[in-house]
């Protein structure tokens, strides 16, 4: 299942760094990375807390600055843009977050409609994407509710039928699962492959949980300390034995009960309980 | 007390109209410029939208806080030269809109600045993340977001300054809280003190009861 032989990647870093410190005064920095998504996969990037995985991810839309390297989306590298023209190519990277952010004073269905407002679309084609993407995501029902009244997983649903909303080339996920219990997890990792089969948006999700790397991913980079330590295959859910991220699997597993990393058990179990930020 | 009541309503009705006036004035010069200066303020500060412009982030927020020093009679006077610049002259109750304005715009700015601080970083990320503007930051998710404690703010505003407008007495200014001070308290006519008072707090109450149900009415979180 190597797809290194595409052409042009969906999503590239080249040799990124950024310092940077996290609120509780952690240093969650990168350390000059380079990484490579191709257009269709499903990437995903796992470790341990702190150890850099959200400032990866956030350096794909530049939320965060790198402080050198390039970072190239869509054949465009954007620390190249202008204030105006980042505004532009972000239009087309949707992004979900593991507390949803959504606006609780707006509707479901005025949630959705924002990031196309926000670029100017014609008020008949953001109906015409409401209505399909709320469709997608099974909360057609809900278009004019508050998120208020929604559950968690709604909640990420309607966050994701947001991010889908403009047709973005790429999806990043920030831990999109964590606040939420393992059932919904399942549904939403099923929302998530759904998007990527069907409208073949490339996804680079950030997750602590192995479960949803090993359900959802083509590929995982696993990183620690800032870097990227190993990248590997994943085909029908199998993390290769005698790789690193095997070994943690044997390691915190045993943990669990499950004397041996294979198979795995469809519970999922975290590899790190990190505590939920705000 | 019927009778005093009688012979008062005419100084009554014009006080009333006189706290109205400046009530007014103050209170648009509040949510147009220090809405503004308030909203700017915010903006500025570190890790929003405009938090590169630093040196205005330092140089507003002292001038909130030297401005907000001023115990509101000593301002009174102290700006009673640009006063009458102004206003053309330096009593009255148009005379004593121009300190009640400058006061209120740089209370309202500290109001709004901390309002605004209740919107979750995380949401005006989300925004940023969609492409939008700093300007569309303040209208489709700052504004949106933070409407119902916008209103709550205010309220307190309005609340504060028909207390502050009762100062403005010194200088002639009228209205009902001079009405108070200058019969109930300098002449001991308990009973005008005490319309004044019940007038005062049927004022603040309604204000308050406004201000909390459209507060409620506009807060769908």
């Amino acid at each position: 299942m190597s797809r290194t032989n595409s052409p042009a990647p969906a999503i590239e870093l080249r040799g990124v760094s950024r310092r940077f410190t996290d609120p509780g005064g952690q240093n969650v920095g990168v350390q000059p990375t380079s990484l490579a998504v191709p257009a269709g996969e499903i990437h995903g990037i796992i470790g341990f807390s702190g150890a850099g995985k959200s400032t990866l991810l956030r350096l794909v839309n530049l939320l965060e600055r790198p402080d050198a390297g390039e970072v190239i989306v869509h054949g465009q590298d954007l620390t190249r843009l202008s204030a105006a023209g980042l505004r532009q190519a972000r239009h087309r990277i949707g992004m979900i977050f593991q507390h949803f952010n959504l606006l609780h004073n707006l509707t479901v269905a005025e949630n959705v409609a924002l990031p196309m407002r926000l670029s100017g679309e014609p008020a008949a084609r953001i109906r015409e994407r409401v209505a399909a993407c709320l469709d997608f995501v099974g909360l057609a029902a809900k278009a004019d509710v508050h998120p208020g009244r929604l559950s968690g997983g709604q909640k990420q649903r309607v966050a994701i039928a947001r991010a889908l909303a403009p047709e973005p080339h790429v999806l990043l996920a920030d831990e999109p699962t964590s606040a939420l219990d393992p059932r919904t997890t399942l549904d939403l990792l099923g929302v998530l492959a759904d998007a990527n089969r069907r409208f073949g948006v490339t996804i680079l999700l950030v997750s602590h949980e192995m479960e949803v790397i090993r359900r959802l991913c083509h590929r995982v980079s696993v990183m620690e300390a800032g870097q990227i330590v190993e990248q590997l295959d994943i085909a029908n859910g199998r993390i290769p034995e005698g790789s690193r991220l095997g070994g943690w699997l044997a390691e915190f597993g045993g943990t669990t009960g499950s004397a041996s990393p294979e198979p795995i058990e469809p519970a999922p179990h975290h590899l790190v309980q990190e505590s939920a930020h705000a | 007390m019927l009778e005093t009541l009688e012979e008062l309503l005419p100084e009554i009705l014009k006080a009333t109209g006189e706290t109205l006036l400046m009530m007014g004035i103050c209170l648009s010069a509040a949510l147009v410029l220090g809405g503004a200066l308030g909203l700017l303020v915010f903006l500025t500060s570190r890790g929003q939208a405009l938090g590169r412009y630093r040196a205005f982030n330092l140089l507003a927020n002292g001038v909130i806080n030297v401005v907000r020093s001023f115990p509101f009679i000593i301002l009174l006077v102290a700006i009673s030269p640009f006063t009458r610049v102004v206003a053309g002259t330096s009593i009255g109750p148009l005379a004593a809109s121009v300190p009640l304005s400058i006061a209120a715009i740089f209370y309202f700015a500290r109001l709004i600045e901390q309002t605004l601080r209740d919107v979750p970083r995380g949401v005006i990320e989300a925004a940023e993340a969609m492409g939008a503007s700093p300007l569309q930051i303040v209208r489709h998710v700052l504004l949106v977001e933070a409407r119902s404690g916008l209103v709550l703010a205010v309220t307190v505003l309005a609340v504060s300054f028909l207390s502050y407008s009762a100062v403005a007495g010194v200088v002639g200014g009228g209205g009902i809280g001079d009405l108070a001070i200058r019969y109930g308290y300098y002449r001991f006519q308990t009973d005008v003190m005490l319309i004044t008072i019940v007038l005062l707090v049927a004022l603040v109450q309604s204000i308050q009861f406004l201000g909390q149900w459209l507060a409620r009415r506009v807060d769908k979180r």
